[in-house]
């Protein structure tokens, strides 16, 4: 069983999360396209569950917690390995790309990384259960 | 999941991302070989149309349909040698229309057995490149217009879009240009710019919007210079903007074709556009309720260059009544109310890009002209207000607006503002140009001849007038600095980034490839929107060119340093 505190800080890093996301993707993109507004739609519902859910201290909510945690790994890895290959796609295209290039992609993917990689990681394995002692 | 469960996954996805990313890098680098060209394809340009085409071994072969097209008067003949080749991604459509560097990319495309070609050449021609993906909210273009670009291809051929997408092979061509007779042409760089390189240019910009002042006395405000078609649209500020340029070239050169050119011009704006503010003069719309302070303030500017360069010193009659309305509309601290509301006869106190620094330096132009100790005030609380409460916010170190208009006022006010307001100004535009420098792209920091260029990001071309405006500025700000007796060293790095800036613009000033125009002749030394966005725009000429006449007051030292 999670700790007190352990909860209540994974818990507002959850809400945290489906705040970021879904601020980023529905009130910051200028356009609307439907994989990236699914994913993220499903993705916010489940950090917000996680994060009621272990702020309240229900049963439920290391599950939830779990679920929201491996959605969101695999879209993050999902979303950087897109990121990078899209620009050795374009520096293939266009050759130089130029500081200019990479401090763009750097800060697309320090934003990324906290939130939809390091995040998870920290909480998947901080909420894996207890080895099965039952012989 | 265990720890080690997780830092296996980890590696696992690192690795196959790693590889993924050296597998489409390759897969979509060219590998150019100028000297040993896949094909050549040879082209004869009349009047801005292929007239006949053909696929040649070499650079030089004669094949007989291109000699007889090329004996034609006025015929020019191309060989654009295929150096290298790529693939590209058909779907989805942004990726096919980002696959092709704008001006170096074109693409061939073969089905059932057939290729045909469509050059970087024939691209910019028809204006294709930058206009596929639009950001409206950005003011923003990238990407080749795909179905101009297709419909030449599927023309050749003879299918439709569709069956040439799914059946037929789309590449991307790199070429190398040779234009059969033309002599290698002198590249322009920093350190080889001259006087007379800049006095050129300046007075081609000149006689170039000179020449689209038609009998009433509006410019060609917006041209197509491929196909030499006028577009729709006019405003009154970048009217009276051109018209001080054109008032500038006018004293310049003595040229009275220009002089005449700049008095019809000045003439439409004293006629057309001066209007009733109050119980004061300003410049607008006449069926428009709500006048502004940016048009009034380029008027007093272009008024006084007519005057200024006596071309017609009636001008300083008008602007009095225009500089009343101007310091009528500023505030007790400085800053002035950007728009009037001519039915309720009162100041709209909101405020707009540029117009606060048109302001000043109009302010301070009048002053120089005319004596009048209220428009020095105005303009020096102006000026104070801009380089100082106007701008000061945590993080206003690390983030700028555009300045130009108040580093021109700065240099312009410096013998006649009091120290500490000058002073400050001018840490505020060596602040501005040290910050433009670090954005400025370097020779290898895009695929473009951008080397001076500002831009949004390496794969969109840099559009030029942004780095006309901030030469303008740096220039002023090059010459203040000069004054206040800033060390050597200082000096040296600004003049070096203008001269990068200068130089670049002056190589993408149209006068090269006429073949691809209509009427080269017409369009001749107009600058364009970009590298490869040929639409032109007045204002275009206007900050280019008023920027290559501030480096040819620089003195002979500051030139030549």
């Amino acid at each position: 069983m999670l700790s007190r505190r352990a909860a209540l800080v994974f818990g507002i890093a959850d809400l945290l999360t489906a705040a970021v996301v879904g601020t980023g993707v529905f009130a910051a993109l200028p356009g609307r396209w439907w994989p990236v507004d699914s994913a993220a739609a499903v993705l916010t519902a489940l950090e917000v569950a996680a994060g009621v859910g272990l702020v309240a201290r229900t049963t439920w909510g290391e599950r939830a917690a779990r679920a929201a945690s491996a959605a969101a790994l695999a879209l993050g890895l999902f979303t950087v390995t897109v990121l990078a290959v899209t620009a050795s796609w374009l520096s293939g295209v266009y050759g130089p790309v130029g500081a200019g290039g990479a401090i763009i992609l750097t800060l697309v993917a320090v934003m990324t990384l906290p939130y939809l990689v390091v995040l998870p990681v920290v909480q998947l394995v901080w909420l894996r259960p207890p080895p099965r002692t039952d012989g | 999941m265990t720890a080690r469960g997780v830092v296996r996954l980890l590696v696992a996805w690192a690795l196959a991302t790693a590889t993924a990313c050296v597998v489409v890098h390759r897969a979509f680098a060219l590998d150019l070989d100028e000297a040993h060209p896949r094909e050549v394809i040879a082209s004869v340009w009349r009047e801005g149309h292929v007239v006949a085409r053909a696929v040649v071994a070499r650079v030089g072969e004669h094949a007989p349909s291109l000699d007889a097209a090329a004996g034609s008067s006025g015929a020019t003949l191309v060989y654009e040698s295929v150096v290298a080749e790529g693939p590209v991604l058909v779907w989805p459509e942004a990726a096919l229309s980002l696959s092709f560097v704008p001006g170096q990319d074109g693409l061939s495309a073969t089905f059932a057995g057939r290729t045909t070609y469509v050059t970087p050449d024939d691209l910019l021609a028809m204006q294709a490149y930058d206009h596929g993906i639009t950001f409206p909210s950005m003011q923003m273009a990238t990407g080749l217009d795909l179905p101009l670009a297709l419909a030449a291809v599927t023309e050749a051929l003879g299918v439709s879009a569709r069956d040439l997408l799914q059946h037929g092979v789309l590449r991307r061509i790199r070429v190398a240009r040779t234009v059969a007779g033309a002599r290698p042409a002198r590249v322009v760089t920093a350190d080889n710019l001259t006087e007379s390189d800049v006095r050129g240019a300046a007075v081609a910009m000149g006689r170039y919007l000179a020449r689209g002042v038609d009998d009433e006395g509006r410019f060609r405000y917006l041209v197509n210079a491929p196909k030499n078609q006028t577009l729709p649209g006019y405003d009154w500020p970048r009217h009276a903007g051109a018209t001080y340029f054109v008032a500038q070239i006018a004293g310049l050169t003595g040229d009275p074709d220009v002089g005449f050119a700049a008095l019809r011009a000045g003439a439409l704006l004293r006629d057309r556009a001066l209007l009733r503010c109050g119980d004061r003069r300003c410049i607008g719309e006449l069926d428009s309720e709500i006048a502004d302070v940016g048009s009034t303030a380029l008027a007093v500017l272009a008024f006084v260059e007519l005057a200024r360069t006596h071309l017609d010193e009636g001008y300083a009659l008008v602007v009095p009544e225009l500089t009343a309305f101007l310091r009528a509309q500023q505030r007790p601290d400085g800053e002035l109310m950007h728009l009037y509301d001519r039915r309720a006869r009162r100041p709209v106190d909101i405020q707009l890009l540029y117009y606060s620094g048109e302001a000043a330096f109009a302010l301070s132009r009048a002053h120089a002209l005319l004596g009048d100790a209220r428009d020095l005030d105005a303009a020096t609380r102006a000026l104070a207000h801009l380089v100082g409460p106007a701008w000061s916010f945590f993080g206003s170190r690390y983030y700028w607006g555009e300045e130009h208009w108040t580093c021109q006022a700065m240099d312009d006010l410096w013998d006649r503002a009091p120290a500490s307001t000058r002073e400050t100004a001018l840490e505020f535009c060596l602040g501005w140009q040290a910050y433009g420098r670090k954005l400025m792209y370097g020779p290898t920091d895009t695929p473009f001849d951008a080397d001076g260029a500002y831009g949004v990001g390496p794969i969109v071309t840099p559009h030029l007038t942004p780095a006309g405006s901030r030469a303008e500025a740096g220039l002023a700000t090059l010459e203040a600095a000069t004054r206040a007796g800033h060390p050597a060293e200082e000096l040296a790095v600004l003049d070096h980034q203008m001269r990068r800036s200068l130089a670049m613009l002056l190589r993408h000033q149209l006068s090269a490839r006429p073949y691809l125009f209509v009427d080269p002749a017409t369009i001749d030394g107009a600058m364009p929107g970009s590298e490869v966005d040929w639409q032109l725009r007045i204002d275009y000429s206007q900050h280019t060119g008023s920027a290559l006449v501030r480096w040819l007051g620089l003195d002979a030292a500051a030139r030549e340093r």
